[in-house]
């Protein structure tokens, strides 16, 4: 348990064996199908079908993938309600064709989002860090970016520990109190960080470190009967979108 | 307040996304020399991130009665510089759409623009004005960490009206609409995230003053008192 829901369904996911490039394949298609297709039929289609493969085959907790969507969804309704709405000298009203409008912000939304957690809910981020790297992505920035993954569970955990000390003691009381203990506390995990990044590179320099943090993938070949299945269900989804729009 | 997965449309997905690559891939060439000259980097530059990761999730009193988190790019474009925060910015935000659910990949490049470039470009700008005009360290990290925050949420605005246009007030009524509904939220956020940065840089300057002499926010203090310099 990392303590990061998604992060967790990631690990936990029976695609979690599947190639990365695979994973990266199917829902940068579904993704791109979610912005370009109208949202009635295609937009739809590529919702249920993101739903259908994490809940279904990759075993995704139902639990996991409705908490996820939730904070998204909370700022897709204010905005497309601002969307919507116009301003004239009367004051507030409906736009002209408000409520196709709005479904269409949503739908978009809804269906990209669930393309995207089909992806975070099935790939560990070291996953797509290697494909990144495998992409040509420079070394030095992927190597940056895993120890920012690898170092954020340890600063979090301490972050909730430190807090939950802080409450226990009344540091969050008051307003005032809960500023100067927030403020404390970011100091704690800065210095914390700080810490744990020189005593890292004093014992990699101990083991003779000397080009990059790269470590040993494990192989994860590609299925050709994947990229076939992936293929046949994007153009599908291409086909329906289209022609039932 | 990051703009979600399939919220903008495709033109300005790519345009936004074309936009912040220069600045990334200047980021990421700064991070690439200076791995390159110093390998240990690569370990602050990853703190550096996970910092910025971790002070976007700490919970803020909100006058909402509820609470409200920090963007987290001020502190660290005065302590790390903005270019740096580019990429490290950019990473986080990969990192939160994967992670929490909290922006998308399509909007990643408008996301970027807002949180990893305007953001802490504006706030550092104003956090080197006030050192300019004679402010002490901690006003001037005031004005720098409030000012990246209201420039976040003011490109991310001005990002919703320009795909959103208003029927009858065009682009200036679309901004407005969209400026005074997240000001509810991101206008006391600003303050109260001004006010986290004093404290956190407060704290810094006793605990761990070494490391701000490094980043170069403060002289040495054999030439000055520590006292006067966080006045």
């Amino acid at each position: 348990m990392t303590g990061l829901a998604v992060d967790d369904a990631a690990w936990a996911s029976a695609w979690r064996t599947r190639s990365p490039l695979d994973k990266l394949l199917l829902c940068g298609g579904l993704v791109g199908c979610a912005l370009a297709l109208p949202v009635w039929p295609g937009g739809v289609l590529v919702a249920l079908a993101a739903v259908v493969l994490a809940l279904g085959p990759a075993r995704v907790p139902a639990r996991t993938f409705g908490r996820a969507v939730r904070w998204p969804l909370a700022f897709v309704a204010v905005g497309a309600l601002t969307a919507v709405v116009t301003v004239d000298g009367g004051g507030l009203g409906w736009a002209p064709g408000a409520g196709v409008r709005a479904g269409e912000l949503v739908g978009h939304s809804v269906a990209g989002g669930a393309a995207v957690l089909l992806l975070a809910t099935t790939t560990p981020m070291t996953d797509l860090l290697d494909a990144l790297r495998r992409l040509r992505v420079p070394a030095a920035v992927v190597d940056v970016a895993g120890v920012t993954y690898r170092m954020l569970f340890v600063l979090l955990q301490s972050l909730r520990t430190i807090r939950e000390a802080q409450t226990a003691r009344m540091g969050h009381s008051t307003w005032r109190l809960s500023y100067r203990s927030s403020g404390m506390l970011a100091a704690a995990v800065l210095t914390r960080s700080w810490d744990r990044a020189r005593r890292l590179q004093e014992g990699l320099a101990g083991r003779g470190m000397e080009a990059g943090l790269q470590v040993l993938p494990e192989a994860r070949p590609s299925s050709p009967g994947f990229l076939a299945a992936t293929a046949a269900g994007l153009a599908a989804l291409v086909a329906a979108g289209v022609l039932g729009a | 307040m990051h703009i979600a997965e399939g919220f903008l449309p495709a033109g300005h997905a790519v345009g936004w996304t074309v936009a912040a690559a220069p600045f990334v891939v200047h980021g990421a060439r700064a991070v690439v020399r200076e791995v390159r000259e110093n390998p240990e980097s690569t370990l602050l530059l990853g703190a550096a991130g996970a910092f910025t990761f971790v002070l976007s999730a700490i919970k803020l009193p909100s006058v909402t009665g509820s609470s409200s988190h920090p963007t987290g790019t001020g502190p660290g474009a005065i302590l790390f510089r903005p270019p740096v925060m580019a990429l490290l910015g950019t990473v986080v935000l990969l990192f939160q759409a994967l992670l929490l659910a909290h922006g998308g990949l399509t909007t990643l490049g408008a996301n970027a623009v807002a949180f990893a470039v305007v953001g802490p470009w504006a706030g550092y700008g104003a956090y080197r004005l006030s050192r300019a005009a004679g402010g002490g360290l901690l006003p001037g990290v005031f004005a720098g960490v409030a000012v990246a925050d209201l420039a976040t949420y003011v490109t991310t605005s001005l990002q919703l009206a320009l795909a959103f246009p208003d029927a009858t007030g065009g682009l200036a009524g679309a901004l407005v609409k969209f400026l005074g509904v997240f000001a509810l939220t991101q206008v006391p956020l600003a303050i109260g995230e001004g006010l986290l940065g004093v404290l956190l840089f407060r704290v810094l300057t006793v605990n761990a003053r070494p490391e701000l002499e490094r980043l170069g926010l403060l002289r040495p203090a054999a030439t000055e008192q520590p006292t006067e310099e966080a006045r």
